[in-house]
């Protein structure tokens, strides 16, 4: 398993804590595996309370529509690096 | 079959200079809805039955008038799952899949135009349509549309949630087309009233501002509750919007009253079941009883409340416990006990459980929603497997919405000697598993299997 940075374990205790994810811990979330589908198995409600969430604690809006926000959502590492971009730009 | 129906009726009574649509795809008028969606027609699969799966708005309506031309029936699958696209082929020899990877519609160039004498006229008697209903077997229900009903369930609709507009609307919906409420409000309205839909289908706040952003006509958000209560919390700003409409779940008059004040503006709410389209409607900030729109009416019989209208093939069972008011009006009581409503789908706990017990290495087992959950719960005995095991099993064949968070292990269930597993002896269940688990916090509970 890779090692999450700081910054990624962080986001993996947001994750957990906002969706509830009882038996998931936040170390166990591997920076590069799928957080939808296969992976963690998220889906679209997911993707909207995880979307809150963020934009509380970042200050940044994600759009699906923005391509680059769909591959952002893919993993930990990428959601991590997308969040850090664009909360560096606000 | 239906009374006083004529023979046939055009595709839309619109103007084919109206623009029908506006977005990634282009403005789009009506005229250039006609033309694309007759040659797209001519390249359809030799087949009977379309998949539409395209997410674009604008190329889901294209694609359902091009199967309409071709004298296709258009299949709406109740979810993306692999599994269900591939149970819907078998079942309907001579169905392809269209807009599967299209995600996006390019501008397109070509276009004539057309004039009205020139829109297509559909067979009022045709089944253009298949909806589908989770029923309690694990194989789901088919719902056959006629093209009279949609059509003048659309009439209906437009008279019931834009009734008093007379200018042109612009629509941006949350909804999916595949869904019956995004369905009647995104693709069959925009040919039977006034309305420019954007071809967006958005998800996240900032999207759904995005999107309503693009055009200042009086604006309509087309949503659920879940949606419209993240735009809310999210403070993201958006323009004025003049309606919205809400379905698929429950909205609290709370709720609805403290939309109204956030946005400035009115929140309607609709009422319905795929298999009648929206029957009622009413503003939740200020009304308890539901409004019939005026094809339909209620009758309560003891095994619960049947939906009748002319325009409906057949007499609908209402998948709701409500109590007539009057003959125009209804309260809202509750759901049949055996359905749950996850993020605007309707399933069957009968129909999930049997899902679930039928995995291979999966001795007993029941998924359920607590109390204090907007997700559905599960427990499961299945020494052999893990909670992972099962939900790749489960998501395989279930709408992601159902999926089951957290999957508990336990020994055994505590069913009575009849096999009967009461609601409240799952609660007590679930109670003490949650307090075993957080008894132990710190550990990883997904390695040791709770014991209840």
């Amino acid at each position: 398993m890779q090692a999450q940075s700081d910054q990624e374990s962080e986001l993996a205790k947001l994750i957990v804590e906002t969706l509830n994810l009882e038996d998931t811990e936040p170390a166990e979330i591997e920076p590069d595996e799928p957080l939808f589908g296969e992976g963690l198995g998220l889906d679209s409600i997911d993707a909207l309370e995880l979307a809150l969430a963020i934009s509380q604690k970042y200050e940044v809006q994600l759009r699906a529509e923005d391509e680059k926000v769909q591959h952002a959502f893919g993993t930990l590492r990428s959601l991590n690096t997308f969040i850090q971009n664009h909360s560096a730009e606000a | 079959m239906f009374q006083n129906s004529k023979p046939a009726t055009p595709l839309t009574t619109r103007d084919p200079d109206d623009f029908v649509s506006t977005g990634v795809s282009g403005q789009k008028t009506i005229s250039d809805l006609v033309y694309e969606a007759r040659e797209l027609s001519q390249e359809l699969p030799d087949g009977q039955y379309a998949i539409n799966l395209n997410t674009n708005r604008y190329a889901y309506l294209r694609a359902f008038c091009a199967s309409l031309f071709r004298g296709h029936i258009t299949l709406m699958p109740p979810n993306r799952q692999p599994e269900t696209l591939g149970q819907l082929e078998d079942r309907y020899p001579g169905s392809y899949r269209i807009g599967e990877k299209e995600t996006r519609q390019a501008p397109s160039n070509r276009s004539a135009k057309i004039h009205s004498d020139q829109i297509p006229w559909i067979k009022e008697d045709r089944i253009v349509a298949i909806a589908f209903t989770s029923g309690s077997t694990g194989e789901p229900s088919p719902i056959q549309k006629h093209w009279h009903t949609l059509r003048v369930g659309a009439e209906t609709n437009r008279a019931a949630v834009l009734g008093d507009f007379k200018e042109n609307k612009y629509l941006v919906s949350t909804v999916p087309s595949q869904h019956m409420w995004g369905f009647e409000t995104s693709v069959l309205l925009p040919l039977k009233a006034r309305v420019t839909v954007s071809d967006s289908n958005p998800l996240y706040p900032q999207d759904i501002a995005d999107a309503l952003d693009r055009r200042a006509e009086p604006r309509l958000l087309v949503s659920s509750p879940l949606h419209l209560r993240a735009l809310m919390s999210s403070g993201v700003e958006v323009p004025g919007i003049t309606r919205i409409l809400t379905a698929t779940a429950p909205l609290s008059r709370e709720d609805a009253r403290k939309l109204e004040d956030h946005f400035q503006t009115e929140v309607l709410d609709a009422f319905g079941c795929s298999e009648s389209g929206v029957i009622a409607t009413r503003r939740t900030s200020r009304e308890r009883e539901w409004k019939l729109s005026p094809p339909f009416s209620l009758e309560a019989t003891e095994q619960g409340t049947l939906i009748t209208a002319s325009h409906l093939a057949e007499k609908v069972m209402l998948p709701d416990r409500v109590e007539l008011v009057d003959d125009r009006t209804f309260h809202w009581i509750g759901r049949n006990h055996d359905m749950v409503n996850i993020a605007g789908k309707r399933g069957s706990l009968a129909d999930l459980n049997h899902r679930l017990v039928n995995i291979e290495g999966v001795e007993d087992g029941v998924i359920f929603q607590p109390e204090d959950s907007r997700r559905l719960a599960a427990m499961v005995v299945a020494p052999t497997l893990t909670s992972a095991d099962i939900l790749t099993a489960l998501r395989s064949q279930i709408d992601p919405a159902f999926v089951p968070r957290p999957v508990y292990q336990v020994s055994h269930l505590p069913r009575q000697e009849t096999g009967k597993l009461s609601q409240r002896a799952i609660m007590e269940l679930y109670h003490s598993v949650r307090i075993e688990i957080s008894e132990r916090s710190g550990k990883n509970p997904k390695s040791e299997e709770p014991k209840e």
